[in-house]
């Protein structure tokens, strides 16, 4: 085989894998498509071309993996663009096998670009980008060559001055034409794939269960992972929100789990109204991450209305179904790696209506487990007096406890009364702790009570507010008559967010906040974004009640458009230095300078003729300019081919010769000259 | 003359080389007027020792032309006319019985000069024309065991009629090949063959010439042109234009590789015109048709003259496609 020939080859088989490698970032392709591109490409890349003698026969090949991929996506296990996708690259895989010749080599890139498109549709993040660079620049060098190929023919040398020119310009527009298909257009994925975790720091978890056990030991609030992302209207702007994010409650307690008692409802809704709106609602697209591993819903409290849920699967996105548990809680039907969905939330402080509670709901809010310790009850007749009021009640036992207890991580291990060991042994806990003793010490006065968990806190994170795992928190709800629930939270405000190591915690917010504009610039950075962004470069903006309008596009852009000329201009100054220049003989140069001048005057090569070409063809004509040029030819000939090459400044001092018989020209045959031309 | 000078530089300068050429150019165009190009051409296929084909209807100068260069180089000068019944005997001479002395004796043909013209060389038999052309090959005569040498310089000039083909042997390619070029005089302008008329009178042109030059400078002149510089870039140059004919669509079989080495002499020889001590691309594609032309096959069905008309075409076309060196 041909040196050229096998160069070829190996561009075009690296860059078929490139463009698989454009799907593979997004994780999705199944493995054993994955392994059967590698071995491919391996092979191929080794020179073998095994199916090259049964091209057709053995495509027959790919008829079972096709039917594997369509039951596959029949059993619901994988999406039908994940399945078009690998057998885009099976098909490459087999031609990469089979085919060597010029002439095929479309069909290969065209698999390639196939499986690139199904790459922006798959994933469309950096790692994709690089892939897609990759292909643009192997697969038009592959081509190139292959043209190269077809015009020489077989064992005569390839001009390989004369191609690398065309060559490394047709890569640049590919590569060009690559980034134009990345940043300019409105991002091609359709987020078909599941969003990506946060780094792995521990399993996904977030303490949801159905019910909360006091006691155990847990590790949970060390955990910087980020679980939930959400954009909130209006933005309040501030960098810790410090908000309580609710997920559900309860209302049972048998002496050490907490559960409730209200019945799932049977019927699944796209959209779910727990309470009546109020004025000023906050409105949050919140996001929930694969690090939340669970399905019930948070939301700012108190929320009103949830709906609109996405499950992101590894087989796609879709819509989801919310399913209403009792205690508030609601869940998404489908199981998936991570939702989004959208929440109206009343926010905090406004009098809310709790809903309408069974009257067992209700007798529930003061429910006392049996075996309830009766130094309980003395104890909150202690602190409390006859207070009657419950919020004034629950903030009296809030800031007790707040001031008694200390707040602690460490566990003593399962106790069968965890709550009195809280209380009159160890007086020290954690949320969970805090938050169950206020509402049975609030119980057993007779004020109603219950149990809410979620998150507590929210950091800002760009446009965004996120929640880690160790934000998880538990707190107590008062019912207030004619107010609704009213949160009280027992715990020691320093202890109620994360307590994750703050280094860990800003490695993990360095990365989301990379991951956040990454995603806002590029990866969602969509047509309507580039749109906005030019509209907010050229159109002035209008202060209100401004009715003056400039005509004239504001200084940004006239300031824009002058650093992109000077950046271009740069760039091109760069790239013409770098450019690899031939080593030009003295001669060459000398005769490039000829010719420019006699152009300047009109005097053109016509037709390939060389210097020599044009001098004969002057004396011929009697050209004014004859005896100027034909010394001038005569040294750079004898300069070029005769061995004599040109003294130092010689070729100057010709140059000058020839710029004054051109400056002696007389200016109407100049002029006829350059009419002429 | 100055054979002190010679000895300390045994070749004449190239200004000396060219004052030569163009003395016999001078010479030749008082016998053929107003064939300028053709007869520097004719001059430089002499100067770089190669063998003439001259292609072209009758009473156009073809003879004339080959009687002046005959003088203006001072040759000894044979003509044969080919005829369909000349016999290679007729050329190469014989061996004569002597009576007296009872042996054989080679009494020499009229290729034994050193400027022989074929005159109608195709409609000699082909034994006949390779009996010729093989002494132009070698330089030399083999005859029953015997070898004669020709005289140096020889050549032979040859002429053949591109249009009548009745009763004629075409020549193979394989020995158009060893002419180094072909040249047509084509009819001349009307102006000169009206001053033609006007002034010629009854003595033939070439009577008058005289001799301008002598074989020993042609040798030398030979010899200069052998040690003419040829850039690699130029050897270059000549060896892609000849792939470029190879390679054309419209050819069924290119240029040779003695084409190239043909085509390299010419241009050494040509660039004499210049006073020049090595060749240029131009002074390849100056010689480029003349010498390239009568030796490609063309895939056209074309015969004659227009098959000549075609390959100059091409070879045009080739050579300006061929990037020149620059």
């Amino acid at each position: 085989m041909t040196r050229p020939n096998r160069l070829r080859l190996i561009l075009r088989d690296l860059g078929t894998g490139a463009a698989f490698a454009s799907m593979a970032v997004s994780g999705q392709l199944p493995i054993w498509a994955l392994g059967l591109f590698a071995v491919a490409l391996v092979v191929a890349l080794t020179g073998r071309r095994p199916f090259s003698r049964l091209p057709r026969l053995t495509a027959v090949l790919l008829v079972p993996l096709a039917g594997a991929l369509y039951l596959a996506v029949a059993s619901g296990r994988m999406d039908l663009v994940v399945a078009a996708c690998s057998f885009a690259g099976l098909v490459a895989g087999q031609r990469l096998l089979s085919e060597t010749s010029p002439s095929t080599d479309g069909q290969v890139l065209l698999a390639g670009l196939l499986m690139v498109a199904g790459g922006a549709a798959l994933s469309g993040e950096l790692f994709f980008a690089v892939c897609l660079m990759a292909f643009a620049v192997l697969a038009s060098l592959s081509l190139g060559l292959a043209v190269v190929e077809a015009a020489v023919p077989v064992g005569e040398p390839v001009p390989v001055r004369e191609v690398m020119r065309p060559l490394a310009k047709g890569t640049l527009f590919a590569l060009l034409g690559a980034v134009a298909f990345f940043i300019l257009f409105p991002r091609l994925n359709w987020n078909v794939g599941a969003r990506r975790a946060s780094p792995g720091l521990g399993t996904a978890t977030s303490g949801f269960s159905d019910t909360v056990r006091l006691g155990g030991s847990g590790t949970l609030k060390s955990n910087p992972r980020v679980v939930l992302r959400a954009t909130l209207a209006p933005d309040p702007g501030t960098e810790q929100l410090g908000a309580y994010w609710l997920g559900r409650t309860y209302d049972t307690f048998d002496g050490q789990e907490w559960s409730t008692i209200g019945a799932p409802k049977k019927r699944s809704r796209t959209r779910v109204t727990l309470r009546p709106g109020a004025d000023k609602q906050v409105y949050q697209k919140v996001e929930l991450l694969p690090a939340y591993g669970s399905r019930t819903l948070i939301a700012l409290e108190t929320p009103s209305k949830l709906g609109n849920a996405l499950v992101h699967t590894s087989t796609g996105t879709r819509r989801t179904q919310l399913q209403e548990l009792g205690g508030d809680e609601l869940r998404f039907v489908v199981e998936g790696l991570g939702y989004s969905y959208e929440v109206y939330s009343v926010p905090p402080g406004t009098d809310t209506d709790p809903g309408k509670l069974e009257q067992l709901e209700h007798d529930q809010l003061l429910a006392l487990p049996d075996n309830l310790d009766p130094r309980v009850t003395e104890l909150a007749r202690q602190v409390l007096g006859d207070e009657k009021d419950p919020l004034t009640a629950a903030n009296k036992l809030s800031s007790w406890l707040q001031r008694e207890y200390t707040y602690t991580l460490e566990l003593g291990g399962d106790v069968t009364d965890p709550l009195t060991e809280f209380l009159f042994a160890r007086k020290a806990g954690h949320c969970e702790h805090f938050a169950t003793a206020l509402t049975l010490l609030l119980r057993s006065q007779g004020f109603q009570a219950r149990l809410a968990t979620g998150f507590f806190g929210g950091e800002r994170i760009g446009d965004e507010y996120i929640l880690r795992a160790g934000d998880a928190h538990a707190w107590t709800h008062v019912l207030v008559p004619g107010r609704g629930f009213v949160t009280v939270d027992a715990t020691p405000p320093a202890f109620r967010a994360n307590q994750s190591l703050e280094l860990l915690e800003s490695l993990v917010s360095i990365y989301e906040a990379i991951e956040s504009a990454w995603r806002s610039s590029v990866v969602d950075y969509s047509f309507r974004d580039q749109m906005n962004f030019v509209r907010d470069l050229t159109r002035p903006p209008r202060a209100p009640g401004d009715k003056k309008r400039l005509d004239l596009p504001p200084m940004r852009a006239w300031v824009t458009a002058v650093l992109v000329g000077v950046a271009v201009y740069q760039a091109w100054r760069y790239l013409s230095r770098r450019k690899p220049r031939t080593k030009a003989l003295e001669a060459t140069r000398f005769v490039d300078a000829v010719e420019r001048q006699l152009a300047a005057v009109g005097v053109k090569p016509r037709d390939g003729e060389t210097l020599e070409d044009v001098s004969a063809r002057l004396t011929r004509e009697a050209h004014p300019l004859a005896p100027a040029v034909s010394p001038l030819t005569r040294r750079y000939l004898e300069a070029r081919f005769g061995q004599r090459a040109l003294q130092p400044g010689e070729s100057a001092q010709l140059l000058k010769g020839l710029k004054l018989a051109i400056a002696a020209l007389p200016p109407e045959e100049k002029h006829q000259q350059k009419a002429r031309a | 003359m100055n054979s002190p000078a010679r000895a300390v530089s045994p070749l004449p300068s190239p200004t000396t080389a060219r004052a030569t050429l163009e003395r016999v150019a001078a010479n030749l165009s008082l016998a053929v007027q107003g064939k300028d190009k053709e007869v520097r051409l004719a001059v430089t296929c002499v100067a770089a020792g190669g063998h003439l084909l001259l292609e072209d209807v009758p009473g156009v100068g073809k003879t004339t032309l080959v009687e002046a260069i005959a003088r203006s180089f001072a040759l000894s000068f044979s003509r044969v006319q080919f005829t369909a019944d000349l016999m290679p005997a007729d050329i190469l001479g014989a061996q004569v019985f002597h009576a007296q002395s009872a042996t054989f004796n080679f009494r020499p043909g009229p290729i034994f000069r050193q400027l022989v013209l074929a005159d109608e060389l195709n409609r000699a038999p082909p034994r006949t024309q390779s009996a010729l052309l093989e002494a132009m090959a070698q330089g030399q005569v083999s005859l029953d065991g015997a070898t004669h040498v020709l005289p140096r310089p020889f050549t032979v000039v040859a002429t053949q009629n591109p249009v009548d083909f009745s009763g004629t042997y075409p020549l193979p390619d394989s020995q158009l090949d060893r002419f180094l070029m072909r040249l047509s005089l084509g009819h001349p302008a009307p102006e000169v063959e009206a001053r033609l008329l006007t002034t010629r009178d009854t003595s033939s042109p070439v009577e008058a010439l005289q001799a301008v030059t002598s074989p020993e400078e042609l040798a030398e002149l030979r010899m200069q042109v052998a040690a003419q510089r040829l850039d690699d870039t130029v050897a270059e140059y000549v060896v892609r234009l000849a792939q470029a004919t190879r390679s054309h669509g419209d050819i069924e079989r290119g240029a040779s590789t003695r084409a190239v080495l043909a085509l390299g002499m010419a241009a050494r020889a040509h660039a004499l015109w210049e006073a020049r001590d090595f060749v240029t691309p131009g002074d390849v594609r100056a010689v480029m048709g003349p010498c390239l032309a009568h030796r490609l096959l063309l895939r056209s069905a074309n015969q004659g003259a227009y098959t000549r008309d075609e390959a100059t075409h091409l070879l045009e076309e080739v050579s300006r496609k061929v990037p020149a060196p620059r």
